[in-house]
C-alpha cells in the first residue's frame, strides 16, 4: 500500500496504490488523518485493487475527521471491483465518490466547495 | 461432623480408603522428610549460598565494594612482597610485614570461603583455575607460617588474581544478567500463554453465542456454519423465532479483526436481537439497530447486515440489506439470482440511515443462501478468490439437497479451493429451503 501527496491549489490530491487490507488500514488512515489542512482532501483510487472491511472503517474514519475539520473529502476514479464494494456496503451513499481526478479536482477548486 | 451426621459414616469409610493409599504413593519423599536435620541442613545451606551470592554481586554496592577492597589488598600484598625482599631492610620493619600479611591472608581465606559457599560446584570450583590460584596465594601461609622463605616467590602468584578478580567479575555480571534475562523471559512467555488461553475462551464463547439449530416448523428448514478464521472475527448468524410466529434470518460480518470486533459482534448481535421482537419489518428493525449501535461505537467499527422475516406458512420473505452481499435464492428449476435490494448503509457507520423493505415470494423447493464475504473472498495458494461464480455454480449444481447437507457442500467446496493458504476471514453460510407445510 502506497500513498503519493500531491497539492493542487487549496487542494489536497492523495493517490493511493496497492491493496487496503487489514495490515495496510492503520498506516492508510494515519498518514491521511496528516493531510487534512487544505481546504478539500481527494483520494485518487485508480491504482487501489482492494479493499477489505478494515479498509472501509479507515475510509469512514477519515470521512468524520474531515468533516470536523472542514474538508471537503472525497474519492475518485475506483476500479469496478472497489466500486462495487462501496456500492454494496452503502459507502457511496456518505462518501463522495468522482467518476476520475479531473472532474474531483474540478469539483473541489468552485468556490462553493 | 461424625457427631453431627449418622450416614457420614460411608462418607468416612471412604475417606479412610482414599487416606490408606495415600503413603504408598508418598512413601519414597518421606523418607527423606523423616530427617530433618539433613532437611534443615540443606535449606539452611540454600540460604547461606544465596546471602553469599549476594555478597558478591559485583552490580550491588557491597559487591563492588568487596571487590575493590580485595583489589587494593593484593596490590598491597604484591608490592609488600618485593619490599621485603630487597636487601638492607631495617628488622623494625618485619613486625608490620607480619601482621599486614595475616590480614592480608586473613581477607583473603573469608573471601576463599566465601567463594567456596556462594558456588553452585563447589567441587567444580576448588578445581577450576580461579579457585586454584586463590588457594595458592593463601596456602603457602598455612604451609609454611609467615617465615617461610622457601615459598615466599609463591606469594608473588597473587598478582595472577587480578586477572582472576576481573574474570570473577565478568563471570557473575554475566551470571546475573542471564539470570535476569530468563527471568524476562519466563514472564513475557507466561503472560503470552496467558493472553492466548484468554483469546481462545473468548473465541469459544463466540462461537458458543451462535443458534445451534434452526427453529423447528414444518415445511421449513434451515442449517448454518461458521468455520472461524485463525484470528478472532466477527461474523455471525442467527435465528430468532418472532412473537407472530414468523422466523427472522440474520446474517453479518463486522468490519475488522480481532478483540474489538469480537465486542462489537456481541454488542450487535444482542441489540439486533432484542430490537427484532419489537418490530414488524426488517427495515424499521435495521434502522433503530444501527442508531444503538452508532451510539455505542467508539471504535468506529460498523457491521453489515442482511435481515430477513420468513412466514413459514405463505413462503412471503421480507427483508431489508444493510450493507452485506446480497444473498441468492435457488429456484427449484435451477436458476440462481442474487437478491436485489443491497446498497443500504452498514450498521454503526451513521445514525438516521433508513433502510427500505423489500419482498420476495418463496415457491416450495427454493434455497435462500446467506454468506459472508469471507466464502467470495476464500483466497488459494495462487491468490484466487473463491468468487461468486464457484458459489453461484455450487448452488445451482446442488440445490436439490437439504440445507444442511448444502451448507456442508459448499463449505467443503470453498476449503478444498483454499488448501494450504492460511484462512483470513470467518467462512459463515446459511441456508433456507422451504417447501409449502402440509
Amino acid at each position: 500500500m502506497k500513498l503519493n501527496i500531491e497539492t493542487h491549489g487549496r487542494t489536497t490530491l492523495a493517490i493511493a496504490e496497492g491493496r487496503l487490507d487489514f495490515g495496510a488500514a492503520g498506516g492508510f488512515q494515519k498518514q491521511l488523518e496528516q493531510e487534512l489542512s487544505g481546504a478539500a482532501l481527494i483520494l485518487d483510487c485508480a491504482g487501489l485493487g482492494y479493499v477489505s472491511s478494515a479498509g472501509l472503517r479507515a475510509f469512514l474514519v477519515i470521512a468524520r475527521a474531515a468533516q470536523s475539520a472542514g474538508v471537503a473529502f472525497s474519492l475518485c476514479a475506483l476500479q469496478p471491483a472497489v466500486r462495487e464494494v462501496f456500492d454494496l456496503s452503502g459507502f457511496s451513499r456518505i462518501i463522495t465518490v468522482h467518476a476520475d481526478r479531473a472532474t474531483a479536482l474540478a469539483q473541489a477548486a468552485q468556490p462553493s466547495a | 461432623m461424625r457427631a453431627l451426621d449418622a450416614s457420614a459414616s460411608v462418607q468416612d469409610a471412604q475417606a479412610g480408603e482414599s487416606e490408606s493409599a495415600l503413603p504408598v504413593a508418598l512413601a519414597r519423599p518421606r523418607l527423606i522428610d523423616r530427617l530433618p536435620v539433613l532437611r534443615a541442613l540443606r535449606s539452611a545451606d540454600a540460604s547461606i549460598r544465596q546471602r553469599a551470592q549476594q555478597l558478591l554481586r559485583p552490580d550491588h554496592r557491597i559487591g563492588r565494594a568487596f571487590d575493590n577492597i580485595i583489589l587494593a589488598l593484593i596490590v598491597l600484598s604484591v608490592a609488600s612482597v618485593l619490599v621485603e625482599a630487597s636487601p638492607g631492610l631495617p628488622a623494625w620493619t618485619r613486625g608490620p610485614f607480619h601482621i599486614e600479611e595475616i590480614i592480608v591472608v586473613a581477607v583473603f581465606s573469608f573471601e576463599y570461603l566465601l567463594r567456596l559457599v556462594a558456588a553452585e560446584n563447589r567441587l567444580r570450583f576448588v578445581f577450576s583455575f580461579q579457585g586454584l590460584v586463590d588457594l595458592i596465594s593463601i596456602a603457602p601461609f598455612y604451609l609454611a607460617g609467615v617465615d617461610a622463605r622457601a615459598v615466599r616467590a609463591l606469594r608473588l602468584l597473587r598478582l595472577l588474581r587480578i586477572l582472576k578478580l576481573q574474570t570473577h567479575i565478568l563471570e557473575n555480571t554475566v551470571a546475573v544478567r542471564t539470570r535476569e534475562l530468563a527471568e524476562k523471559n519466563a514472564s513475557l512467555e507466561q503472560a503470552q500463554a496467558q493472553l492466548k488461553a484468554e483469546l481462545d475462551i473468548a473465541r469459544a464463547l463466540q462461537i458458543a453465542i451462535l443458534p445451534a439449530s434452526f427453529p423447528a416448523k414444518p415445511g421449513c428448514d434451515g442449517a448454518a456454519r461458521m468455520i472461524p478464521a485463525t484470528t478472532m472475527g466477527g461474523d455471525f448468524y442467527d435465528f430468532i423465532e418472532l412473537p407472530d410466529g414468523r422466523i427472522g434470518l440474520v446474517m453479518a460480518d463486522v468490519s475488522g479483526k480481532g478483540v474489538p470486533a469480537a465486542f462489537f459482534m456481541a454488542v450487535a448481535r444482542t441489540n439486533l436481537r432484542e430490537l427484532a421482537l419489537h418490530h414488524d419489518e426488517p427495515g424499521a428493525c435495521l434502522a433503530q439497530t444501527n442508531d444503538v449501535l452508532c451510539a455505542q461505537n467508539p471504535m468506529e467499527l460498523f457491521v453489515t447486515v442482511f435481515y430477513c422475516v420468513l412466514d413459514t406458512i405463505t413462503g412471503v420473505l421480507r427483508y431489508a440489506n444493510g450493507g452485506h452481499n446480497p444473498p441468492y435464492v435457488r429456484r427449484a428449476d435451477g436458476t440462481v439470482e442474487a437478491l436485489n435490494g443491497a446498497g443500504g448503509l452498514v450498521l454503526g457507520a451513521m445514525p438516521g440511515m433508513s433502510y427500505p423493505d423489500h419482498t420476495l415470494q418463496l415457491l416450495p423447493g427454493d434455497r435462500l443462501v446467506l454468506f459472508t464475504d469471507g466464502v467470495t473472498e476464500a483466497f488459494n495458494p495462487a491468490d484466487e478468490a473463491y468468487g461468486t461464480e464457484r458459489l453461484i455454480a455450487e448452488v445451482r449444481a446442488n440445490g436439490e439437497d437439504a440445507a444442511a447437507a448444502l451448507v456442508e457442500r459448499i463449505c467443503r467446496s470453498v476449503t478444498l479451493f483454499a488448501g494450504k493458504a492460511p484462512q483470513s476471514d470467518d467462512i459463515t453460510l446459511t441456508v433456507l429451503s422451504w417447501g409449502a407445510p402440509q
